[in-house]
């Protein structure tokens, strides 16, 4: 049988993910970011992924466990086990408006009856807006939602923010939080019930570690 | 590869696919194998129709279905499972039987899935439901004739798991019913992180959390510590099933980790797991509530096997269809009658012939050879043989 494997999701999360692995004793030492992206370690085979990859490669079984933000796994709808909260990473998806503008904008919504939201991620947006009962027309951008209300691209955005920072440097504000996320540890169903004695001590001290943070 | 042809003919559309004969003739040994099992057990085919109404109970979200306006106006939905469309039919036609019904099926189904995944939108299930009996031993009945279907498939290395959803919703009893809806709902995505904090926020104490989290969590060995009502009945159930079939020495595992996406199942469910899959090969269970939204409550348990799946992993595992007989290709010579009467004479011996080349053997072995007259060819390499002797060399 080919060695447990770890995807972890490259980015603003791995840092965070390689301590939470070091403090529950793994040696994660080789496991540095640069080019290789699949490092083995004693038992252990970690796999550097992007993130959404991460969540498609624990789906389908070609990776047995990955740590992945909650917002990535919203927007993937990827099936699998979601069994820790890691509690880093954390960030909101939120619905934002330009400062000046929101009353403007509702008064257009009651006007001509749909909106245009920009979003890197279309189905959160278009899930959050139907649950809401709002009519909404989701324009999908690669990067950069924050400047689509300037540029008239769209009315509002959907993004996710840490800070706000972004968000109040492009003169726009929150009107609605959609969800929180945070870094989870996911797993692939049947590897977590075929490789349990291998996989149940992992899930149980990054449980702990969690904890105490 | 060859060289493309010169213009380009269209794909099947996207999810749809070619089985090829070789292919084909591997799945055709799997389903032998499966519907040898089904009948050993007493279960009877039965074909529900390709196409349901859309307005009938359906399994899934409406974006996982195929559905479509027929020339009528009507909205019709190629059918995404066979066990709903067999409740259907059981509320229709059986809703005065009394005794058990045991029905077997090997069809196509058809679902929706997003593009760029490589998933498959339409793929052969194989399976069983088993209406009317409740109680441990009809469980074991479908648990067993599960493992027995896939070992008979030639499967080795499999893991059947079961569960019993009963024993996790007792977990949550304390919770009022609309909290506990969205605890299961959180559970039955996978998202155990969601549901603890939905359980937490509905008024679930850190005790209850805790023995939830750890029952959640048991398998094998560890449900025997497990103190919650059903536990006993799932030890029963594969207890019994291991009486029904013998197989691997203590297969069955007892799993309170498994929870079915599916939300009609009530019961002892289970999987059957292959290493060589991300995905289980099969799943079943006892789905009690099924029947009753077509208005005729009735107990019901059943599988359903993903065949490809089931396929792939036997590939995997280095299994290949027992061998067919060898096929005879035979040449015509000059007289076309002299080769129609030795094939016609071949045939009769119980030879498989096919005159001229062979250009798709499937994995079937082919001797080829010339007709000389209506009594002997000569084979590949020059030997002149008898039509009598050729039979019995390739008997």
């Amino acid at each position: 049988m080919r060695p447990l494997r770890f995807a972890l999701a490259q980015g603003v999360l791995l840092n965070d993910a390689l301590a939470a692995l070091r403090a529950i004793g793994l040696d994660v030492s080789r496991v540095d970011g640069g080019r290789q992206l699949v490092v083995r370690s004693g038992d252990v085979e970690y796999l550097l992924a992007r993130p959404s990859d991460t969540a498609t490669y624990v789906e389908r079984g070609a990776a047995d466990l990955g740590i992945v933000g909650k917002d990535v796994l919203m927007e993937s709808g990827a099936r699998l086990l979601e069994l820790v909260d890691l509690r880093f990473g954390a960030c909101r998806f939120v619905v934002a408006a330009p400062k000046d503008a929101l009353e403007r904008s509702l008064d257009e919504y009651r006007h001509l009856g749909s909106l245009e939201v920009a979003t890197k991620y279309p189905r959160v947006a278009e899930e959050h807006f139907r649950h809401r009962g709002i009519a909404v027309e989701i324009v999908k951008v690669a990067g950069s939602a924050e400047v689509a209300p300037q540029v008239g691209l769209a009315d509002w955005i959907v993004d996710l923010v840490a800070t706000g920072a972004t968000l109040a440097a492009n003169g726009l504000a929150v009107v609605e939080e959609i969800a929180a996320s945070t870094a989870r540890l996911v797993v692939n169903p049947s590897a977590y019930h075929l490789r349990r004695q291998e996989i149940a001590p992992l899930v149980e001290r990054l449980a702990k570690w969690a904890e105490c943070r | 590869m060859g060289s493309p042809p010169r213009t380009a003919i269209p794909a099947p559309p996207r999810g749809f696919r070619d089985i090829l004969p070789t292919e084909a003739r591997e799945l055709r040994a799997i389903e032998r194998a499966l519907s040898d099992s089904f009948t050993a057990y007493g279960y009877v085919p039965l074909e529900p129709p390709m196409v349901e109404r859309a307005d009938s109970e359906s399994v899934l979200a409406g974006d996982r279905l195929m559905r479509f306006l027929d020339r009528d106006g009507d909205l019709v939905v190629l059918r995404p499972d066979i066990t709903t469309a067999v409740a259907r039919l059981v509320a229709q036609r059986y809703h005065d039987a009394t005794g058990a019904l045991r029905l077997a099926y090997f069809a196509p189904v058809f679902r929706e899935q997003p593009a760029m995944l490589g998933a498959e939108r339409e793929y052969d299930q194989a399976g069983v439901e088993l209406v009317g009996p409740s109680g441990p031993l009809a469980d074991a009945e479908v648990l067993a004739l599960l493992a027995e279907s896939l070992s008979r498939c030639g499967l080795r290395g499999t893991s059947i798991e079961v569960g019993h959803v009963g024993v996790v919703r007792r977990l949550f009893d304390d919770l009022t019913v609309d909290a506990r809806e969205v605890v299961f709902a959180d559970l039955r995505r996978g998202d155990r992180v969601g549901a603890f904090t939905h359980a937490r926020g509905a008024g679930m104490g850190d005790a209850a959390i805790e023995r939830a989290r750890a029952v959640l969590a048991a398998r094998g060995r560890d449900i025997e510590s497990v103190d919650v009502e059903g536990v006993t009945e799932l030890r029963e159930v594969i207890h019994l099933a291991r009486e029904l079939h013998q197989g691997e020495p203590l297969w069955g595992v007892p799993n309170l980790s498994l929870m079915p996406e599916l939300p009609y199942y009530t019961g002892v469910v289970f999987e059957a797991l292959h290493p060589e899959s991300g995905f289980p090969i099969a799943t079943g269970g006892r789905y009690d509530l099924l029947l009753g939204a077509f208005g005729a409550p009735r107990p019901a348990t059943g599988f359903a096997i993903n065949v490809p799946r089931l396929h792939l992993a036997l590939f995997a595992s280095g299994w290949r269809p027992s061998r067919e007989r060898t096929l005879v290709s035979l040449i015509p010579g000059r007289d076309p009658r002299e080769a129609a009467r030795l094939a016609a004479r071949l045939r009769s011996k119980g030879v498989a012939v096919a005159i001229g080349a062979v250009a798709e053997p499937a994995g079937v072995t082919v001797v080829s050879g010339e007709a000389i007259d209506g009594e002997r060819l000569r084979l590949q390499g020059g030997r002149v043989v008898a039509c009598d002797d050729l039979a019995r060399e390739l008997a």
